[in-house]
C-alpha cells in the first residue's frame, strides 16, 4: 500500500487500453494519456504492459510506502527520489516499507511521468477499466486525483520481488522526447474541398503549433488557424461559423476537431460526439506523444500518413513491450 | 538574503495574491498559475517579507519563472 503525503498537481491511476465499448454512451475511453511509457514501467516490475499505474502530471507527488515492493519510474524526469536519494528511471527499483517517495517539477521534455509497482495498482476494474474519468468522476481511485491521506493498494506481483529488481530498459528502446511533437495522422471526415480548403489542408500538416496552457486531459487546444483554412463562409445548418456542423461521433481518440479557428485534439477523457468538423485523425501509435506534449511550452506537428502505416505502426508498438527491450 | 518564488509549472499566471511588505510564512500560498484549466498555488519555501512582485495576471510562464522576491534573514529560514 502505498500513503498520499501530497497528491502533486494531478496524480491518477491509468491502465489501457481504458474503457473500450462505450462511445455510444457518451463515455469516453480515459486510459494512460503516454501508454508507451505505462507499458514500459510495467513490463519493468513484470506486469503486463496494460495493468495499472500512476500517471503524475506536473509533478509534486510524495507519497510513503506501507510494505515492501518493486516500482519503475518512465516518462518525463521529475527528479524521483526515495528519502531523499535520486533513483534511476527506466529501470525497476526495490522499495521498502516507510519509504518516502518524492517528484520535483516537469523535466527539460515531457509533461508526465509514471511509476509502475509490481502487480499492478488494486482498485476496482469499472466497466472493464482501472482508468479514472477525472471529469466524469469514474473509475480509478474513488473518481478522482489522488489526495493527502489516500491509501492506494497493490495488487500481488507475478514473481519473486527479488526476481523484478534492476531489470533496466535498454537505452535504444527509451522513447525520444522532444518540444516539437511530431504525430502522424490520416485526413478525417470533414476535409477539403467540402469543409477546408487545399491550401488549408497544407498549412494544417505543414505548421508546427504550440499546445495552449487550457489543454488537459479532455483536450488538447492548439494555435489557431487562419480563416482561409475554411472552404465555406458559415456551418449552414450547423451553425454561424464555418467549423459548424451537424452534430457526430467524434473519433475518440486522436480526431482534430476544428473549434471556431482553434484546432483541439480530442484524447483520454475528451467529448464522444459534437458539432465541429473533424480535420484529421492522430494515428493511435502516436497518441502517447501529446500526453508528454507539454501546455504553454511545447509544440505540436502533424505528418501526414496512411491507413497501412497506422496499423503497422500500432502493431509494431504492441511489440514494444517484450523481454527484448530489458537489459 | 534574497529568495525567489518561482513558478511550478508552465501556464499563465492567475494572480499574485501578496503585495510589497507583506509578511509570509512558509507554505503560504503567493501566486496562481493557470494550467489545464486548473489554478495551480505557488507557495513559499520560507518565511520573509515580500521585497518584490515580478509577475503579473496574464503572464506566461515557464518552469522557474521567478514571481514574487523574498527578503529572507537567516533566522527566518
Amino acid at each position: 500500500m502505498l500513503k498520499v503525503i501530497n497528491g502533486g498537481i494531478e496524480t491518477l491511476v491509468e491502465d489501457w487500453p481504458g474503457r473500450l465499448g462505450y462511445l455510444g454512451k457518451g463515455m469516453a475511453p480515459s486510459g494512460a494519456f503516454d501508454n508507451v511509457a505505462l507499458g514500459f514501467a510495467n513490463l519493468l516490475v513484470g506486469n503486463p504492459p496494460g495493468e495499472a499505474g500512476l500517471e503524475v502530471t506536473g509533478g509534486f507527488f510524495q507519497g510513503e510506502f506501507h510494505t515492501d515492493t518493486v516500482i519503475a519510474v518512465t516518462g518525463t524526469d521529475m527528479q524521483p527520489k526515495i528519502n531523499g536519494e535520486a533513483i534511476p528511471m527506466w529501470e525497476s527499483v526495490a522499495v521498502k516499507k516507510g519509504d518516502l517517495i518524492t517528484f520535483s517539477h516537469i523535466g527539460e521534455f515531457g509533461f508526465r511521468c509514471y511509476v509502475g509497482i509490481a502487480g499492478g495498482i488494486d482498485v476496482p476494474a469499472y466497466l472493464g477499466s482501472k482508468s479514472t474519468c477525472i471529469f466524469g468522476s469514474y473509475g480509478g481511485f474513488e473518481g478522482r486525483k489522488l489526495q493527502a491521506g489516500d491509501e492506494v493498494k497493490f495488487a500481488v506481483p507475478q514473481g519473486k520481488l527479488t526476481d523484478l529488481v534492476g531489470r533496466k530498459l535498454k537505452k535504444e528502446a527509451i522513447p525520444e522526447y522532444s518540444r516539437e511533437w511530431v504525430l502522424r495522422a490520416v485526413p478525417g471526415t470533414n476535409t477539403s474541398p467540402d469543409y477546408a480548403t487545399e491550401e488549408g489542408m497544407d498549412y494544417l500538416f505543414s505548421h508546427s503549433f504550440k499546445i495552449q496552457h487550457t489543454s488537459n486531459r479532455s483536450a488538447y487546444r492548439l494555435q489557431e488557424l487562419p480563416t482561409s483554412f475554411f472552404a465555406r463562409s458559415d456551418g449552414g445548418v450547423g451553425g454561424s461559423h464555418p467549423s459548424n456542423i451537424l452534430d457526430h461521433a467524434y473519433a475518440m481518440r486522436g480526431a482534430l476537431n476544428i473549434c471556431g479557428n482553434t484546432p483541439v485534439l480530442l484524447i483520454a477523457d475528451g467529448p464522444t460526439l459534437g458539432g465541429y468538423m473533424c480535420a484529421l485523425s492522430v494515428i493511435n501509435a502516436d497518441l502517447w506523444k501529446v500526453g508528454q506534449g507539454t501546455p504553454g511550452r511545447d509544440f505540436i506537428k502533424f505528418q501526414i500518413c496512411s491507413q497501412h502505416e497506422a496499423v503497422q505502426a500500432r502493431l509494431d508498438q504492441k511489440n514494444l513491450f517484450t523481454e527484448d527491450a530489458v537489459v | 538574503m534574497e529568495k525567489s518564488v518561482n513558478a511550478i509549472i508552465p501556464g499563465l499566471c492567475a494572480r499574485v495574491v501578496v503585495n510589497e511588505g507583506d509578511k509570509v510564512s512558509a507554505g503560504q500560498e503567493v501566486a496562481v498559475i493557470n494550467c489545464m484549466k486548473t489554478e495551480i498555488s505557488v507557495t513559499s519555501e520560507w518565511n520573509g517579507t515580500v521585497k518584490s512582485v515580478l509577475s503579473k495576471e496574464w503572464d506566461e510562464l515557464e518552469v522557474g519563472t521567478p514571481m514574487v522576491m523574498l527578503a529572507v534573514t537567516g533566522t527566518d529560514t
